[in-house]
């Protein structure tokens, strides 16, 4: 059975929408549509430029709609989470009366058998409006547009966007072996029979571009020098957790063939770290190492399995000669 | 047959600022292409081919950003190229559009390339999507750390290229940092970042984009012509190296080595110091100004830092460092690197308004990326290249 480690990135982007698009979507919280003058055309929603030759465009908006004609649509039978509606519906292009070209959008209208190209739709108005594309929730059919009363618009300049993404990665078989070497407590390394160099739970030499397999592995001290580190002093940013500045120091191991990078030096202040100092891992108890880390971009990495690194009392090496070893 | 020479014809870059809030990205992407266009007297459908290039797209969110860019570049019908090499990629972005000229698979193409910072955030974005990120400087603090250690640098060197940065860029309206007051002292009292690098001598997180225009050698010597001199291509490289293995140089990466000599040697160059006359250094960081002197031999290693404290590498002195006020006073990241490229060719060109550097005949540009293991240099000339 392969492991499998899965991971969420999110992030709240902000837009800026600049003056064109800051302009549909301000219309929009008035339930208003408008378009942009390209030539003979209406180009809804409105550009900056003329999609077709990059020229610019005057601002010389024109109200549309709100009601217009099907071109073409596909039905959704089955929405997911990211999906506009919770229940069957067509996406269609729409062209909006007094457009020359089509608005892509939900329609919300019971069932398949109700759409058909040519038929005429009108939205249905966001309750309250915030100046996005989802103030028309959808578009349903008939001429009568569905919804609250309109109100004053909304000068709209920016727009929020939640971004949130998850990975899930399937294990590599020399990141199987890894990840249970270090749940045992052992850091196990891979050497390349070309260059003797060392990689951690990668799979091949990057150098020499060789395949690296189990008979390559061999176990590797858990013990070493700081050769290197950084004190952060943490920036807010969402997500960071991270508000006193800390330390991210580099341990080559022992035998000077391995260095891991990023590690959190235990049991000192950050101010008394130094290149030099002896260190030894600091292993999670057994039953909490957890292999939630371990990615298959191909490099090794040991969080999760070692807590830190700290200070093994023994006297410093002399600092330069590990100086450049720091990923 | 040769290669057919390639001349950069039009040059335009934005106000950089920490947020472009006037402007959407294709708004973005366009003050710089239409100021571009408009330098070479071109109009969009003058352009064979378009050229993108940007940084990791989690910094916006916009995933294949080229795509949603394709029409706002007047790039309808025409081969679009996105280039995305971290942080160098603005270098590799311009070299890339000179080899579609240089191949004669092309005529007249336009590179672009830009980020909006302020969309998002680096430091999520480099760390991950992760807490706790170290960042760039993060990344950066210790092999400068190392460099100090080896060179015997005064710690003086790294505040001194902070200043002098800041004040090319007095001279620079297009930088997004015009810090009238900056001063030794502020430098050295500026907050810890990453140790040992204060706050003033980090780049800021910059809204821009930057553009040209590159032509053959017909389209060259038409504008010469006209009055508006070129920039002829003396020579391009791209080198890369792994972040991470036993026996690595990360203070001095033979990539970067390579990369220059492979630049020199096109351009006939076997004297680095004294036949370039200006050069545009990627220097997010105020060390990596005598690390890239070494890194690129224009100094002998370990002399990198006595450059700097001689003054040779201030904006009147005998081998200019980035009269633009570099990347420590405007830093778009995808940008970052065609920001150098563009103020090498502006240079040879004589155009370079108050930054421009006497006399300038032959430039050096270079943009570095991720680990310190991604290179792109150009070496751009007044003159059409002899041979
Ligand atoms: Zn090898």
């Amino acid at each position: 059975m392969s492991t499998q480690t899965s991971s969420t990135i999110q992030f709240p982007y902000k837009r800026t929408l600049g003056p064109v698009i800051s302009r549909f979507f301000s219309e929009l919280t008035a339930q208003r549509i408008v378009g942009i003058r390209s030539g003979d055309r209406v180009i809804v929603p409105p550009m900056e430029y003329d999609p077709e030759t990059g020229n610019q465009l005057a601002e010389d908006f024109v109200e549309v709609g709100p009601a217009g004609t099907v071109v073409s649509w596909t039905w959704v039978a089955e929405p997911g989470k990211h999906h506009p509606l919770d229940r069957p519906f067509a996406y269609a292009l729409i062209k909006l009366d007094g457009a020359d070209t089509n608005l892509l959008h939900a329609l919300d209208a019971g069932s398949e058998d109700a759409v058909s190209t040519g038929m005429r739709v009108v939205p249905r108005w966001r309750d309250e409006p915030v100046g996005r594309i989802d103030d028309i929730v959808a578009f349903v059919p008939g001429e009568t547009p569905e919804g609250p009363a309109a109100g004053e618009a909304q000068d709209v300049q920016t727009m929020d966007y939640f971004s949130t993404i998850t990975y899930t990665d399937v294990l590599s078989p020399t990141l199987e072996r890894y990840a249970a070497s270090m749940r045992a407590g052992v850091i196990k390394g891979q050497r390349c029979p070309q260059c003797n160099r060392v990689f951690l739970g990668r799979g091949y030499c990057s150098v020499d571009a060789i395949i690296l397999g189990e008979e390559h592995e061999e176990a590797l001290p858990d013990f070493g020098v700081v050769s290197n580190y950084t004190i952060v002093t943490p920036t807010p940013y969402p997500g960071q957790k991270e508000t006193e500045p800390f330390a991210r120091a580099s341990v080559v191991l022992d035998g000077d063939e391995m260095v891991i990078a990023q590690q959190q030096i235990i049991g000192i202040p950050v101010s008394e770290i130094r290149v030099g100092m002896r260190v030894k891992a600091q292993w999670f108890p057994a039953a909490e190492r957890d292999a939630a880390e371990i990615t298959s971009k191909g490099w090794g990495t040991v969080a999760g399995f070692i807590e830190g690194w700290v200070h093994t009392g023994e006297p410093d090496e002399p600092a330069e000669q590990y100086m450049n070893r720091v990923f | 047959m040769g290669h057919e020479p390639v001349a950069v014809v039009g040059i335009g870059q934005t106000k950089h600022k920490k947020r472009r809030d006037d402007l959407s990205i294709a708004g973005l992407v366009r003050e710089a292409a239409q100021r571009a266009l408009d330098d070479a007297q071109m109009t969009w459908s003058d352009i064979d081919a378009v050229v993108i290039g940007k940084a990791p797209d989690i910094f916006e969110g916009v995933m294949k950003p080229e795509l949603y860019l394709a029409d706002a570049l007047g790039g309808a019908g025409k081969p679009v190229f996105r280039v995305h090499t971290a942080g160098s990629v603005g270098g590799s972005t311009a070299i890339v559009a000179s080899h579609l000229v240089s191949s004669r698979v092309h005529k007249r193409v336009l590179a672009v390339a830009w980020e909006k910072q302020s969309e998002g955030n680096a430091q999520f974005g480099l760390g991950g999507g992760k807490s706790g990120s170290i960042g760039a400087g993060g990344a950066f603090a210790p092999w400068i750390r190392a460099y100090i250690r080896k060179s015997g640098a005064p710690e003086h060197i790294g505040w001194q290229i902070a200043v002098k940065d800041r004040q090319n860029a007095l001279r620079n309206p297009y930088a997004h940092l015009h810090l009238k007051d900056i001063s030794i002292d502020k430098v050295r009292e500026s907050p810890m970042m990453w140790d040992p690098l204060h706050f003033l001598e980090s780049c800021p997180s910059s809204d821009g984009a930057g553009a040209i225009v590159l032509t053959d050698r017909a389209g060259g010597e038409a504008a010469a012509a006209d009055g508006r001199p070129p920039a002829w291509v003396l020579g391009t490289s791209m080198r890369s190296e792994p972040s991470s293995f036993n026996g690595r140089d990360p203070i001095r990466p033979q990539a970067g080595v390579d990369c220059a000599w492979d630049v020199y040697k096109q351009a006939g160059i076997t004297d680095p110091r004294r036949q370039i006359d200006v050069a545009e250094l990627y220097v997010p960081f105020s060390w990596y100004e005598p690390m890239w002197l070494e890194g690129h031999d224009i100094a002998p290693v370990g002399e990198g830092w006595k450059m700097v404290d001689r003054g040779e590498t201030a904006f009147d002195g005998s081998f200019p460092v980035n009269p633009s006020g570099g990347v420590l006073s405007s830093n778009p990241i995808g940008a970052s690197g065609m920001l150098r490229f563009l103020e090498a060719a502006l240079q040879v060109r004589g155009a370079a308004g108050e930054h421009q550097v006497d006399g300038a005949r032959v430039a050096l540009a270079q943009a570095y990326g991720a680990a310190a293991q991604y290179f792109a240099m150009w070496a751009v000339g007044s003159q059409l290249p002899s041979s």
